[in-house]
C-alpha cells in the first residue's frame, strides 16, 4: 500500500482486505498492491492470484481413492468445495454424501470412475470474474476511467477520472514489478 | 406555550399506563411506542416543568428515562450513491445509532456523488433532502476528495453534518463534522467505531437543539406534536398506514404517510382550536411516495 494521504491509505488496506474475506477469496489470492495518488488523481491496483484452470471435472480437481462402501474425494483446493457439494448432492442425495473435513468428502456406494467425470460447473471455475469483483469493489467508485491488463495470474487496473496518463502505466509497470519480488 | 422536553423511556410493559396517564394530564405527548416482547420504547414530550415528576414515577417502575433531543426530528442520511461501495456501512450504521437517539431516519443515495469532477446534487436531489430537519452526508476516506465534494451540500438549506475518514474539525458549508468514519467494508462492532457512531448522534443532538432554540424566538402558530396528534386522532387512516412512523412528527411539521392526492383536503380540513390546518400551515406533495408534507407557520407571518 502506497498512498499519498496515510489515513486514507489504511482504510483502503482494511476496505482490500475485508473484500477477499467476503469474496472467500482467501487461498486464491498471493498479493495486492495499491498505489494511490489523490491529487492526480489515480487509483492503481496489482492484483496477484493463483491461477486455477482446467478444472471442470471433479476428477481434475480432486484425489479420488475408494473405501470399503463407496470413495474419498480429497479436493486440491477449498474453492471448489461448494461446487462439488452441489452436484454430489444433486446426483447422490444428501444421505449418501457426508464432508468429513475440510478438503475431504465421503460419497458412499459410489464408483470412483462415475465421480470423476462429474463436471463441476458449466463452464469451470470462474475464478477471474470474482477478482474482477474483488478489483470493482475496492476502486472508488468515482474513478470511472479505466484500463486493464492481465498477465498470466495477474490483474492491473489503473483507474481514474481523467484519460489514464503515460506516467501512470509506468507506475503501473513499476507496481507490478514490486508485486513480482 | 410552554417549552416540551423530549425523552426516552426504556423500560417494562407493566404498569406504563401510568406514565400514559401522567402525560395526558400534563399536557404530554407519546411521539411513539415500540413493544419488544416484555420491554417497551417509548419517546415522549413533557412540559419542561414536569420532567422531575416524570423521573419519580418511572423511577417507580423502574425504568429509565434519558433526554433526547433527536426525537420528533426526520433525518435524511444521505450517502454518495447505492452502490455497494458506500452502503450498507456506514451510512446504515449511522441511521440505526440515530434512531436508537429517537430520531427517525430515511436514506437517500444521490445519483452523482462521486468523484472529483463530476460530484453534484440536483435540484430534486436538493428539494428532497430538504424535507428533512438535518442531513446526514457519509463521505469518504480522503481529506482532498472531500474538500471537491463540498458542493454536495454546501448549498442545503438544512442543517448539514459531514462524516468522513479523515481527522479533521470541520469542513466548509456544513454544520459539523465528524472524523474517523470513512468508507468501511463492515459492520462497526469495536468499541471505538460505535463511539463515533454516538458521536454523530450527540453533535446532531445540538444542532437540533440549537435549530429549537432558535425557532423559540418565532415559535410556530401550533407545535407540530399537536398537529400529530390531531391528524392522528381526526384522520384514523394516517394510524392505519403500513410505512414506518405513518405519521412522522418533523421540528416544524409533521410527514404524513397517506397518498397527496386522495387526502390533502382531508387533512387540510382537520381543525385545531378554532382554526383549520391549511389556514396556518403549507401542505404539500413530498418527493417521497407521493407522500403529505405539513409546515406550520411561525407567529411572525400572521
Amino acid at each position: 500500500m502506497d498512498s499519498s494521504e496515510e489515513l486514507g491509505g489504511q482504510q483502503y488496506k482494511y476496505i482490500a482486505e475485508k473484500s477477499v474475506e467476503d469474496l472467500g477469496l482467501g487461498g486464491s489470492i498471493d498479493s495486492i498492491d495499491m498505489l494511490i495518488r489523490v491529487e492526480e488523481p489515480v487509483f492503481i491496483i496489482v492484483i496477484r492470484y493463483k491461477e486455477v484452470t482446467g478444472k471442470s471435472t471433479l476428477g481434475d480437481a480432486s484425489y479420488i481413492d475408494s473405501r470399503k462402501n463407496g470413495i474419498r474425494i480429497t479436493l486440491s483446493s477449498e474453492i471448489f468445495l461448494g461446487d462439488a457439494l452441489k452436484v454430489l448432492w444433486s446426483k447422490y442425495g444428501r444421505d449418501r454424501v457426508e464432508q468429513i473435513g475440510r478438503l475431504e468428502i465421503f460419497v458412499s456406494g459410489a464408483d470412483p470412475e462415475e465421480v470423476k467425470g462429474i463436471r463441476l460447473s458449466e463452464k469451470g471455475y470462474d475464478l477471474e470474474s470474482r477478482i474482477n469483483e474483488l478489483a470493482a469493489r475496492i476502486i472508488p467508485e468515482g474513478f470511472r476511467v479505466r484500463s486493464s491488463t492481465k498477465e498470466k495470474g495477474m490483474i492491473t487496473i489503473i483507474a481514474s477520472e481523467d484519460p489514464i496518463k503515460e506516467d501512470w502505466r509506468v507506475l503501473a509497470r513499476r507496481l507490478e514489478g514490486d508485486a513480482h519480488a | 406555550m410552554h417549552m416540551l422536553k423530549y425523552l426516552l423511556f426504556e423500560g417494562g410493559l407493566y404498569k406504563h399506563e401510568r406514565i400514559l396517564e401522567f402525560l395526558e394530564d400534563v399536557g404530554g405527548f407519546l411521539v411513539q411506542k415500540t413493544v419488544v416482547g416484555l420491554d417497551l420504547i417509548m419517546n415522549l414530550a413533557v412540559p419542561e416543568e414536569e420532567h422531575e415528576r416524570l423521573s419519580g414515577i418511572v423511577s417507580e417502575l423502574k425504568g429509565k428515562l434519558s433526554p433526547a433531543p433527536l426525537i420528533g426530528t426526520e433525518i435524511g442520511v444521505v450517502a454518495p450513491t447505492l452502490s455497494r461501495h458506500h452502503l450498507p456501512h456506514p451510512a446504515c450504521d449511522i441511521a440505526e445509532n440515530l434512531r436508537r437517539h429517537g430520531a427517525k431516519t430515511n436514506i437517500i443515495g444521490l445519483s452523482r456523488g462521486v468523484g472529483q469532477k463530476i460530484v453534484h446534487t440536483t435540484i430534486k436531489e436538493k428539494e428532497l433532502i430538504e424535507e428533512h430537519d438535518i442531513a446526514v452526508f457519509t463521505l469518504g476516506n480522503f481529506e482532498r476528495c472531500l474538500m471537491k465534494k463540498t458542493k454536495l451540500f454546501s448549498e442545503i438549506e438544512v442543517p448539514v453534518i459531514v462524516t468522513g475518514g479523515p481527522l479533521m474539525k470541520s469542513i466548509p458549508g456544513a454544520e459539523a463534522y465528524v472524523g474517523g468514519i470513512g468508507r468501511y467494508p463492515e459492520r462497526a462492532r469495536t468499541g471505538e467505531s460505535i463511539e463515533k457512531l454516538r458521536e454523530v448522534s450527540r453533535v446532531a443532538g445540538e444542532v437540533v437543539e440549537q435549530r429549537r432554540r432558535e425557532m423559540d424566538l418565532d415559535p410556530l402558530i401550533v407545535d407540530p406534536i399537536v398537529v400529530k396528534a390531531e391528524i392522528e386522532r381526526q384522520v384514523p387512516e394516517s394510524t392505519e398506514a403500513l410505512s414506518p412512523n405513518p405519521v412522522t412528527l418533523k421540528i416544524d411539521g409533521v410527514r404524513v404517510k397517506l397518498p397527496y392526492d386522495e387526502y390533502k383536503d382531508k387533512i387540510g380540513n382537520i381543525s385545531i382550536g378554532e382554526k383549520k390546518l391549511s389556514e396556518f400551515a403549507v401542505i404539500k406533495r413530498s418527493l417521497m411516495r407521493n407522500y403529505i408534507l405539513v409546515k406550520v407557520l411561525p407567529k411572525s407571518m400572521f
